[in-house]
């Protein structure tokens, strides 16, 4: 009888091992992880280039099954996210910052925000993302911030967001980034500016 | 000590297995739950529905983008005598039409920038056709992505949607 109850306890545990062990190495528990994940670190945004493709290995499919559904292959677009800022400490509501950047190696790029549930943040500020269109040419530089900043700069609102990430689209990536993305890239750049009430 | 020998290799095989099934299923489970989310959000089967434009509110899918347009067409092969004919319309700027298997891998893309495109979508062990694509998976979903950043582009990209088409037809012949 004690024998079978050791069996048991070795079937009980070994099953939530294997399943806790699975879902934590995949980033779907407990609920810690974003998208800045993957093989491939450019300046701190962190990209695996084999989302939505047959060739991700099972830990990636699944993190993107979670947080990146309906992501497309690396031919049509290739996504970087970076959740912490410059000095590596993490993105947060509370605190403003500067994104700034140039010409993408994409035929278009936008940064969205994200909250640590992969949703858009619950505000209603209309100040989601940027992208290659308002930014235009060149370079470029937005606030990243819970309130709209006075003098008028781009901005992308955290409000309601808590702790956050960015995530750089590149669609139409040039062959130059596919091929090797850290001589092709010049991610943004995120500088912290202040921290504190309302983040400015 | 030996008493434990049995049972601890027993644990190591079941933390294996249950480590590598739940790698397994895990993207198909999230893909079914997603398509039964999207399904009770009105997305139909076998047509384009067009969500509201993306924001806080409206969101349905995660890490949506509010500067596109999406168009999403669910669909289900499971009678072997039926293909899916796929449209999407014309649109000036960037536009995709891009194929999800139910274990989300994105088996094909298509790029529109600037034209339409018209596509047949096969059942799983089909024999390729021109100007078909053969699915891995009896279901997934079909996305429309239009390039419109703007309240205006996204007007004028829903109105581009009025083209799209996803029917599900017998097979000919």
């Amino acid at each position: 009888m004690r024998g079978a109850l050791r069996y048991l306890v070795g079937v009980v545990a070994g099953s939530l091992l294997g399943l806790g062990s699975a879902l934590w190495l995949a980033g779907l528990w407990p609920a810690r992880s974003n998208m800045a994940f993957g093989d491939i670190d450019v300046g701190g945004w962190r990209s695996d280039f084999a989302t939505g493709s047959e060739a991700a290995d099972p830990y990636t499919r699944a993190r993107v099954a979670r947080h990146g559904l309906l992501a497309l292959a690396k031919t049509e677009a290739v996504y970087f996210t970076r959740a912490t800022d410059e000095s590596g400490a993490p993105l947060r509501e509370g605190c403003s910052y500067r994104l700034s950047g140039g010409q993408m190696p994409a035929g278009w790029w936008s940064v969205t925000l994200y909250d640590a549930a992969s949703m858009l943040p619950a505000n209603t500020d209309g100040a989601l993302s940027i992208d290659a269109w308002r930014a235009g040419g060149g370079a470029w530089s937005a606030i990243v911030a819970p309130e709209r900043p006075a003098d008028g700069s781009l901005w992308i609102s955290s409000r309601g967001s808590g702790t956050f990430d960015l995530t750089l689209r590149l669609y139409m990536p040039d062959a130059a980034l596919l091929a090797d993305p850290n001589a092709a890239l010049s991610p943004p750049v995120i500088k912290r500016l202040s921290c504190g009430e309302g983040g400015r | 000590m030996k008493r434990w020998a049995g049972p601890l290799a027993v644990l190591l095989l079941c933390a294996v297995g249950a480590h590598a099934l739940t790698l397994h299923f895990t993207p198909a489970v999230i893909m079914d739950r997603a398509m039964a989310a999207l399904a009770t959000r009105g997305v139909a089967l076998h047509a384009f529905t067009s969500p509201q434009r993306v924001t806080p509110q409206t969101q349905s899918v995660v890490r949506s983008s509010p500067d596109l347009y999406y168009a999403l067409c669910r669909y289900d092969l499971g009678d072997p005598a039926a293909r899916l004919t796929v449209r999407m319309g014309a649109w000036p700027d960037y536009q995709s039409l891009a194929f999800f298997d139910a274990r989300t891998d994105n088996f094909a893309t298509l790029r529109g920038t600037g034209r339409a495109i018209a596509v047949g979508l096969l059942p799983p062990g089909s024999a390729p056709q021109a100007g078909a694509i053969v699915s891995p998976s009896e279901r997934g979903v079909i996305l429309i992505r239009r390039l419109a950043p703007t309240a205006e582009r996204y007007a004028a990209a829903a109105e581009a949607g009025k083209a799209d088409a996803c029917s599900l037809e017998p097979v000919s012949g």
